[in-house]
């Protein structure tokens, strides 16, 4: 099973920026770990992951801005499972995000 | 001849097309300074002035006291004795202590000493609702506009907020910078060492042929959103985003209105004397009569209850609903 991991609502946002990814793709993660801190105009998002698995790619890299529910990498429960061109069709994996 | 430094685009949020237009200000100029509350280690209520107190010390960005009759006197003084300070109000609402250094003695310095001071102040302030009630969501700009000798500006981009910010700053009079609580999530590309954006300069963001709409600040996008309501009514919308509400821009507000022929204005604060009466008015000045509306707050207080304070402002559906009935001719429009 692939998910994909997005920008989480966060109020009155409409875009964030990718301020630092603490992980890499291909790199097995487990539930809860920080795999990606996010930048508001006011506020630092971190993302956590909601699941184990294998971080597969990262869609939106540090530095660059990405809209709201708009995906920011693929994660797989198995470690080879084939990764889609489409992200945007994948299921969304809950993510815990907490906002400093 | 010297070559002008290079143009780079650069997103970035609201917040930080003013931090960065100030840094990029007080490097070039030591005259420049910061005074507000939180302007210093917390670096600005909204982070406006991110990394400046690290920059520029506690003697250029100094944290004040919660007293903005004192915060605008010093400033205003400071400005006439050589200096250039930004004075940061976190709410316009509370500009109201600040208005006899400002209007008394900063505007009229200038004519009051035949030209031999001037007070090249900038009151940077926070307009527009976001749930904070009645003394902390007012949009009061118009009632600056009246003020010889005061300019008044509002951005609506990160764009506009870094290029208006930069003239505001190189500007030999009191200036009133307002931005929108509303507009800080906003991020947009900025052209980093373009330049400046001048005073009385409007901008039309969306060109069309069936009416004008102008507007300022935070409600240029609703007015854009509203447009494209209209469009798919077959009503072709021009948005002009006022940028500058004194001086105005009366070339390209005429220019639009002598070709669309109707007129819709559009503010945040109150219509009754508002930004949108003087401009209908000067309109109808240089081209006689024409069909237009008025839309802005109803003239109530703005609740900190979120469903009567989206009561109380314009949206894209009210702006819409008043433009179509400027389409139609002879109607009796009315205002709200």
């Amino acid at each position: 099973m692939l998910y994909k991991i997005s920008v989480p609502q966060v109020a009155d946002v409409e875009e964030i920026r990718v301020l630092e990814w603490h992980r890499e793709a291909g790199e097995a993660v487990e539930k809860g770990d920080l795999l990606v801190e996010l930048e508001t105009h006011k506020a630092i998002v971190e993302v956590r992951a909601g699941q184990k698995g294998y971080l597969r790619k990262i869609l939106a890299e540090s530095g660059n801005w990405q809209a709201i529910g708009l995906p920011l990498a693929v994660l797989s429960e198995g470690e080879n499972d084939p990764v889609p061109e489409d992200a945007q069709a994948l299921t969304d994996l809950p993510v815990d995000f907490e906002i400093t | 001849m010297s070559s002008k430094p290079a143009v780079a685009m650069k997103k970035m949020f609201f917040r930080e097309a003013i931090a960065l237009a100030v840094r990029e200000e007080m490097r070039a100029n030591p005259d420049i300074l910061i005074l507000g509350q939180d302007v210093g280690p917390f670096g600005g209520s909204y982070r406006e002035f991110d990394g400046l107190f690290e920059e520029f010390g506690a003697q250029r960005v100094r944290d004040m006291p919660v007293a903005e009759a004192a915060m605008v006197g010093v400033g205003v003084g400071a400005a006439a004795a050589g200096l250039r300070p930004i004075v940061s109000i976190t709410y316009m609402d509370f500009m109201m202590l600040g208005f006899d250094p400002l209007i008394n003695y900063g505007a009229k310095l200038r004519y009051k000493t035949g030209g031999q001071l001037t007070a090249p102040v900038v009151v940077k302030t926070t307009a527009g609702a976001k749930g904070q009630g009645v003394a902390h969501s007012q949009c009061i700009e118009a009632w600056l506009m009246s003020v010889p000798g005061l300019r008044v500006v509002a951005a609506a981009t990160p764009a506009d907020a870094y290029g208006l910010m930069k003239t505001a700053l190189r500007s030999d009079g009191p200036v009133v910078y307002v931005d929108h609580k509303r507009l800080f999530p906003v991020a947009g590309e900025v052209p980093v060492g373009g330049d400046a954006v001048p005073f009385g300069s409007a901008k039309i963001c969306r060109p069309g042929s069936d009416l004008t709409i102008t507007t300022h600040s935070f409600m240029v996008r609703t007015a854009l959103e509203a447009a494209k309501l209209l469009e798919k009514d077959g009503v072709s919308a021009e948005v002009i985003d006022l940028r500058s509400l004194a001086p105005l821009d009366m070339k390209t507000i005429v220019e639009s209105v002598g070709r669309t022929g109707r007129l819709l204005t559009l503010e945040e604060g109150q219509i009754t004397t508002g930004v949108g009466a003087e401009v209908v008015t000067r309109v109808i000045e240089h081209l006689g009569p024409v069909q237009f509306t008025r839309v802005g707050a109803l003239p109530a207080p703005i609740s900190s209850n979120r469903i009567l304070e989206a009561a109380c402002l314009p949206d894209a559906n009210r702006v819409a609903a008043a433009a179509r009935l400027l389409q139609s001719p002879k109607k009796l429009v009315s205002s709200y």
